[in-house]
Order: C-alpha cells, then sequence, then structure tokens
C-alpha cells in the first residue's frame, strides 16, 4: 500500500496514507462508543485490551504465536490465489494438520529422535496431511469441476469433526479413561516434540515457530515474484485456456496450488500443537483458519501485507479476549468491534486503490 | 425495386450507430415490407446484432431515422418495442430449463391468477396455426434444440407482433430441424406478418427469403431480391474484402516469393518427404450431440500452404482447437510429421512441432495481464528457468531480439501485452509459434482477423517465409481473397465437412463462393 502511495501526488497520498488509518481509529472509536452503551467501564476497557495484547511477556508471545499462525494461513491463501483459487479450507486443514501431529508425536519412538528429529517429524506429518486434505478440493475440482470455494469448506467441517471423534474415541487419540471425569483430550505431547522457546524468559510462550513463518513468508514472496512455478500460476489464473494451450499442465498447477494451500494449514496445525497447546482437544483450531481467511484477503495478493494483516489481527485478537476476562466485555461485542475494525481496513483498501486508479 | 404500393412495415433511412470510436452501423437504408421473409446476411461483427438492437430498442441510433407501420419508430426499451409489436427471438434462448413450456410462456405475460389450462390452450392454437406441434406441459430442459426454439417463437406470437426478428436462428439446429423452421417463417410471412431472419448461412434461407440484403463492416453492401439474386455474388459481398490496395501488395509479394523462390529453391529449401500434417477423418461432436466436424480428411505437405475456406461457424473453431491439442475428436486420427497427437495435449502438439495461431486471440493465445515478454515465451519458460527462479533479464533480452524480427512494436519487453495494438499482439503470437523448434507444420485461424493493412500484410509475409523454409502450413480464414492470394489450394469447409477443393486462383472465385454458401453440392 505504501509502495501504490509514493506513486501520487503529495495531497493524494496524504489522503491516501490516512484512509486507512482514519479508518481504523474511526471504528475503534465506535467499538469504545458500543462498550460504554452497553454500560461497561470504558477506560477499563482499554486497559484489558492494552494489557492483553502487549501488557505481559505473555501476553506479547501470545499475540505473535497468534500472528504467526494467522500468518501462515494468510500465505497459502495468497499462493492459490494467484492461481484465481479460493481456499477457505484453512480451519479444517489446521485441524488435520493438528490430528497428524498429535498422532505422531504420541507414537513412542518418535520422542526418543536425536536431531531435532522428534520436533520435525511431526511438524512434517501435519504439513502433509493438511496437503492431502487441501489436494482433495484440487483433485475434485479439476475431475469434476466442484467449485474450490464449497469443496474446501465442506472438507474443513469434515476435519473439524474427525478432531472431535480422536478425541472422544481412545481407540484414537483421547488419553486412557481412568475415571468419569476424564476429559475428551488426548495426552500431552512428550516434551521432546515441542518447538524449542526462543527467549529464556519461561513466562513467554514465544516459540521457534516464528522463524519457520518468517522463512516460510520469505520463500512465498520469492515463489510469487521470482519463480517460473508462480508465473505458470499466474497465468494459469488470468487465462486457464492459454495457459493449457501454452502447454502448462493446467490440471496439476491447480491441485499443487490447492495441496500448498492445505500443507500451510496442516504446518499451522503442527505448529499450534507442538508450539502451545501440547495436547489435542475439539475445536483447538479456534477459528485461526478463518481469521487467517480475512488476512489473506486483505493483504492483496502480497507476502508483506499478510504479515502486517496478521500481526495487527494477533494483537487484536489477544486485547478482544483480555477486554472478555478482565472488562466483562461480552464476546460477542468484541467480534463485533473487530467486525467493524475489518470492514473498515477492507473499504479504505479499495478507497486507496480507486484513488489511484483515477490516477492513471 | 419497384415495391409493391403499400408502403413498408419498417422503414430504415441512413440508420447509424457510433460506440465510442468503432462505428459499429453506417448509413443503412433498408425497407421490409409486411408478409415477407426479410434475410438479413453477414459474417460475425458485421452489425447485424446492432441492427436488431436498434429495431428493438436496445440501443438509440446515433444517425438516421427508422418508421414503423405509419409512425416514426424511435423505441426506448426492448419492453416498448414489444408493446408496439415488434418481437425478437434471441440465439440464446431465456427460458427456464426446469419449468415446463406453458410455465415459460406465462412469466412475464400472466398476471394475477395463473391460468394454466387456458395458457395451454393458446399455445396449441398458435402451434396449429402456423404448423407445427408444441406439448405445452413438457419440461423446457427435456426438449430439442429446436423444440425450445418453437418455444420462443411461440412465446414471441403470443404478443402477436407485427414484426418477428430472428437471430441466427439456423446456427443452434441440427440440419434436420431448419426446414421445419422455415415452414415456420413462411407461415408467419403468410399471416400477414414481416419476418427478418439474420444469418451468415445463405444457403440454408435462400428457400424461405423474399428479399435479403447483406451487411459489412457496419454497411450495407448488397440489396437483392431473392428471386434474381445470384448467390455467388451475395457471398461474395459478405465476405469479400475490399481494400484493393492489400490485394494488390499480397498478389505481388506472392509472385515476388515465388522467383525468389525458384531462383534460390535447389540448395535451400529443405523439403521433407512426407506430409507435416494428415487430418485423418476427424469428427467432432458438440455437448448436445450434434456434428460439429465430419470426416474431415486433409493432409499438407511440407512447404505448403492450404487454404481452409468457409463462413464461420462451419466447424473451423472445433478443427482448430483440435489440432491445438485443446479438444478431443469424437474419432478420427491426426498427425504431425510422424508424430500421432490424435489424444494428445498441447504441449505435445508443441512438442512435436505444431505451430498454433488460434482464432480467438484473447481468450486462447495469450495471457493480456502479463507482459509481451512473458507472452512471447509463455510456451518456452523452461529455457529461462534456472533453480526454479526465472531468469527475467535473459527472457527480457530474448523477447526484445524477437520483437525486432518479428516486428513487434511496443514500449519494452515487460510492458503489459493489453497494451499493444491487435495487430502487434498477432504478430507475437506468430513470432512465438514460428520460432518452435522444431517446425512441422504451422495452423493459423483467422490470423488478420481485425488487423489493419500493414499487419495483414506482415503477418503473411511471415507465413510465407515459413512455408519456404518447409514448414507446412494450414491457413483456416473466411477471407477468401486473402486465402486466393497466399494459399496453393484451397479447400472448403462446409457444416462440417470438406465439401471441395480448388487451386488458389481468382478464377476459381465463383466456384469456391458456391461452395462455401452450400450450393452445388
Amino acid at each position: 500500500m505504501t509502495a501504490l502511495a509514493l506513486q501520487m501526488p503529495d495531497r493524494r497520498r496524504l489522503l491516501a496514507m490516512s484512509i486507512p488509518f482514519l479508518a481504523v481509529v474511526g471504528s475503534m472509536v465506535i467499538g469504545l462508543l458500543l462498550i460504554a452503551a452497553s454500560g461497561k467501564s470504558v477506560p477499563d476497557s482499554i486497559e484489558a485490551f492494552l494489557d492483553g495484547a502487549f501488557g505481559t511477556a505473555f501476553a506479547f508471545g501470545a499475540s505473535i504465536n497468534r500472528a504467526v499462525s494467522l500468518s501462515l494461513i494468510g500465505l497459502g491463501f495468497i499462493l492459490a490465489a494467484r492461481a484465481n483459487l479460493t481456499n477457505v479450507g484453512g480451519e479444517g486443514q489446521i485441524a488435520v494438520g493438528g490430528i497428524a501431529a498429535t498422532a505422531l508425536a504420541l507414537w513412542p519412538p518418535i520422542a526418543g529422535l536425536p536431531l531435532g528429529l522428534a520436533v520435525i517429524l511431526p511438524l512434517l506429518a501435519g504439513t502433509l496431511a493438511g496437503a492431502f486434505w487441501g489436494g482433495i478440493a484440487g483433485v475434485m475440482k479439476v475431475r469434476f469441476g466442484t467449485n474450490e470455494v464449497i469443496s474446501t469448506l465442506l472438507l474443513g467441517f469434515v476435519a473439524l469433526l474427525m478432531v472431535y471423534w480422536c478425541v472422544q474415541s481412545t481407540a484414537l487419540l483421547r488419553q486412557p479413561q481412568t475415571s468419569s471425569s476424564t476429559l475428551p483430550e488426548s495426552l500431552p505431547i512428550p516434551d521432546s516434540t515441542k518447538l524449542a522457546g526462543l527467549t529464556d524468559d519461561p513466562e513467554s510462550p514465544l516459540h521457534i515457530g516464528l522463524i519457520l513463518c518468517l522463512v516460510l513468508a520469505l520463500a512465498t514472496a520469492i515463489v510469487l515474484q521470482r519463480s517460473t512455478f508462480g508465473l505458470r500460476l499466474r497465468a494459469i489464473g488470468l487465462n486457464e485456456l492459454a495457459a493449457r494451450r501454452a502447454g502448462m499442465p493446467g490440471s496439476i498447477l491447480l491441485v499443487v496450488a490447492l495441496g500448498i494451500a492445505g500443507a500451510f494449514g496442516g504446518l499451522t496445525g503442527a505448529i499450534m500443537l507442538q508450539g502451545e497447546q501440547f495436547y489435542l482437544k475439539a475445536g483447538f483450531s479456534s477459528g485461526y483458519g478463518f481469521d487467517g481467511l480475512v488476512v489473506g484477503l486483505l493483504s492483496r495478493g502480497s507476502t508483506l501485507g499478510v504479515l502486517a494483516g496478521a500481526l495487527f489481527f494477533g494483537f487484536l485478537r489477544s486485547g478482544g479476549i483480555s477486554m472478555e476476562i478482565m472488562a466483562g466485555v461480552p464476546s460477542a461485542l468484541t467480534l463485533v468491534i473487530q467486525g467493524l475494525i475489518v470492514i473498515a481496513v477492507a473499504g479504505s483498501v479499495i478507497l486507496v486503490e480507486k484513488l489511484q486508479g483515477g490516477q492513471r | 425495386m419497384a415495391q409493391s404500393a403499400s408502403p413498408p412495415l419498417l422503414a430504415l433511412d441512413g440508420l447509424g450507430k457510433r460506440f465510442g470510436s468503432l462505428q459499429a452501423l453506417e448509413g443503412v437504408t433498408l425497407d421490409v415490407q409486411a408478409g415477407t421473409v426479410h434475410c438479413l446476411l453477414g459474417e460475425n461483427g458485421a452489425g447485424k446484432s446492432t441492427l436488431c438492437n436498434l429495431i428493438f430498442g436496445v440501443y438509440a441510433p446515433s444517425a438516421g431515422q427508422m418508421r414503423f407501420g405509419e409512425r416514426p419508430w424511435l423505441p426506448s426499451s426492448p419492453a416498448e418495442a414489444l408493446e408496439q409489436g415488434i418481437a425478437m427471438v434471441h440465439q440464446h434462448f431465456s427460458l427456464v430449463p426446469r419449468m415446463t413450456v406453458v410455465e415459460n410462456l406465462m412469466l412475464g405475460q400472466a398476471k394475477g391468477i395463473l391460468k394454466r389450462r387456458e395458457f395451454g390452450d393458446r399455445i396449441r392454437d398458435i402451434a396449429d396455426r402456423f404448423g407445427f406441434v408444441l406439448d405445452p406441459d413438457a419440461v423446457v430442459g427435456e426438449l430439442s434444440v429446436g423444440e425450445r426454439q418453437r418455444s420462443e417463437i411461440v412465446k414471441c406470437l403470443m404478443r402477436d407482433p407485427k414484426l418477428l426478428v430472428l437471430d441466427e436462428p439456423t446456427a443452434v439446429l441440427p440440419p434436420g430441424e431448419i426446414g421445419a423452421l422455415l415452414d415456420i417463417c413462411r407461415r408467419v410471412a403468410d399471416s400477414g406478418r414481416a419476418v427478418i431472419l439474420v444469418t451468415h448461412k445463405l444457403a440454408e434461407i435462400a428457400k424461405v427469403a423474399d428479399s435479403v440484403a447483406v451487411l459489412r463492416t457496419g454497411r450495407l453492401v448488397a440489396k437483392a431480391d431473392m428471386k434474381t439474386a445470384d448467390m455467388g455474388a451475395l457471398v461474395h459481398a459478405m465476405v469479400g474484402r475490399e481494400v484493393k490496395p492489400l490485394d494488390v501488395a499480397l498478389s505481388d509479394s506472392k509472385e515476388a516469393d515465388s522467383k525468389e523462390g525458384d531462383s534460390t529453391d535447389a540448395g535451400a529449401a529443405p523439403v521433407r518427404p512426407g506430409f507435416a500434417l494428415v487430418c485423418d477423418g476427424l469428427c467432432v461432436q458438440d455437448r448436445h450431440g450434434a456434428t460439429r466436424l465430419d470426416n474431415f480428411t486433409l493432409e499438407v505437405r511440407p512447404g505448403e500452404i492450404v487454404g481452409l475456406a468457409g463462413v464461420e461457424g462451419n466447424g473451423q473453431s472445433e478443427l482448430g482447437m483440435v489440432l491445438a491439442g485443446l479438444l478431443a475428436p469424437t474419432e478420427g486420427r491426426y498427425f504431425i510429421g510422424e508424430t500421432e497427437l490424435t489424444h494428445a495435449s498441447a504441449a505435445a502438439v508443441t512438442a512435436a512441432g505444431g505451430g498454433i495461431v488460434p482464432e480467438d486471440r484473447h481468450a486462447v493465445a495469450c495471457v493480456t495481464a502479463m507482459s509481451v515478454a512473458e507472452n512471447m515465451y509463455l510456451n518456452k519458460l523452461d529455457r529461462f528457468t534456472r533453480f526454479g527462479l526465472l531468469q527475467r533479464r535473459a527472457l527480457n533480452e530474448a523477447a526484445a531480439v524477437q520483437m525486432k524480427e518479428f516486428d513487434v512494436r511496443a514500449a519494452g519487453p515487460d510492458v503489459a501485452f493489453s497494451g499493444l495494438s491487435g495487430g502487434n499482439q498477432q504478430k507475437a503470437v506468430l513470432g512465438r509459434e514460428l520460432t518452435l523448434d522444431p517446425l512441422v507444420a504451422l495452423i493459423a485461424a483467422q490470423p488478420t482477423r481485425g488487423l489493419d493493412v500493414s499487419a495483414v500484410e506482415a503477418v503473411y509475409r511471415q507465413i510465407r517465409a515459413a512455408a519456404r523454409r518447409g514448414v507446412g502450413v494450414l491457413l483456416i480464414s473466411s477471407e477468401l481473397d486473402e486465402l486466393i492470394a497466399v494459399a496453393d489450394r484451397i479447400a472448403v469447409l462446409y457444416r462440417g465437412r470438406l465439401v471441395g477443393e480448388r487451386p488458389a486462383e481468382m478464377g476459381e472465385r465463383g466456384a469456391i463462393g458456391a461452395l462455401m454458401s452450400g450450393q452445388g453440392i
């Protein structure tokens, strides 16, 4: 957006840069008014929000971890979007990734493996499971013409129920039932399969998933902008018939693109499991797939946009949760406020592009 | 000429329509009498649809006047045209497939309480009166194309129009149903109404038309009474190219080429034995089971340019898609050189040395949002790939060289392809396909469509040069004069079948024109 704004004369540039800012501030003000109207204390809410987002090492680390998950989903989304595919199945891809990573991490031989393999193999298993899940939608698209929006979404529901099934059945991943109060969860994964922390601070949940995410973001940027594969995805996305005429393997490219998007989702699930949650439970993906989708959509195909959006959403979500818990703001209301901010950002992006369009 | 004493039902006087810088229609003066079938002939893009849309009130004319009946005619909308007695059957039907005929026909006509029985009876009455059968309770989705078309016609006739316009009504019909449609048209005309039939297939409607008008590039180029009309002349009027200097240029360079070729032939031209391109009994059926290409057999030798003439819509598109590797033929085989490509992919066609210039440049030949360089090497990107990364500088440099060689004029290799003129786009596509290695056969479909005169010349110069190098060329075109100027022999496609072959000489124009219009088969 800044690169885009730089091409404009001063007044327009100023306007273009201030629009998103004003939009966010405006929607926040509306949010605070809503909080006031609901009878909660506005200063308390603000304090709770800031505390939850940045206040402590724990809060900060949790926000960043959240941003990592959202970035990975967003990266997968923009990669598939380059081929004109819309992957809305991030949530389900996270789920299958989490299942696969848990299953492998809990398999006794894995925990004892040297050279970090105990961490890497479950991560890979999650990635592959996600790729498979995305690939199914790809195959359905090229073989039967099923719209990927529908197939990825429905496969997502299937995956979420699979998590439920896995943690309800002791034959699968549920921990041994010793009493009637045993929760429907998996056993915690062994320490050797957990992602290493990034800081010495024991309070901080920040883990090396952040490094992995940044490396993958760089790789995605290179693939999209510099690689022949990226150019082929673009050609397929812009004009499938011409791409096929030019000898590109259209069907394979589409399946691979959705497979990669799914792989990002599966990896996200594995990272969430091995980095923070450590045991599988129903609903562990908690909407990250859909938030990541929004991040991907708002980024307009830019890798940096994905990272920025994910950071923004990471802090927003953490602060929102804290607002619920500490200031008693109803969760529905925090969601409304977050929705307002999304609309404001999306709207201002469109407005900025219009301004630029008028320039040409 | 001397029209009957009664004033015309519809009179157009100097009608013109301009869209931005495009003059779609200019100075059209035409009378349509009540009780007659009037045929409007012209190629795609000749202005037929624009003319219909003016009459039907979709657009307002930018010049000229119309009269309908007694009054000046300037409908503000299709609804007003319908109200005043003009009805139109569009090429694409507007019927809801899952509803019955009577339900479809009640849409927009019935108000308040639905009287199915009464409507059904009216449908049967109309069908009876005009000599056909239509079951009002049949579900539209289960009807044949012809029956669906009859439903549309009944829908129009229920409004009791004075003028019925049919846009390309025969294009969608299988051969067996065309006769029935023409009978209906005759009866509608005999009931005192006027019928305008829009088509580019003259022979099919010749039986029923009373008079005919030919449109080309927005102008009325011929009017005739069907009883006395010369069919060959009408087809020429429809497809002929009027740019005289071009023909001369083409003919001259053809002679110059052949002379040049004679002098250097002995050593240079590597004439390969065998065939460059072989089509053996290719058939294509569309989704509805209609035969689009029927037992198409043709051989092109190395160094030969074979022209495939025909009015558009006679199977050229399907043939082009089959030869490009984008459509599997229902039957038959296809070879380039020694390689069988019948069910091969587009990549295999390219690898076997088949250069393809598709008829629809924007849909098939290029990705307009990508750069000129990317488009010129779209099928050769591997050449510029190292470790998976695209060597953009090398790509742009190579493209710059090729742009010079093929005279592609653009600000640079990295500008968007969409910014190029049609001629430069086509030269870029041609350059891409002509630089295949090996190049055995070139299949160029309507390669000069929409190009200006100089671009047309450049395209044909390149095609001829390729033939001199020993490439077998199949040139699919509806521009007869161009084919005569460029090709060695001309085969004619009509209704998906090869109906004849003639030498590419000016003296054969009449014979080829007759074949194109389906005469003498």
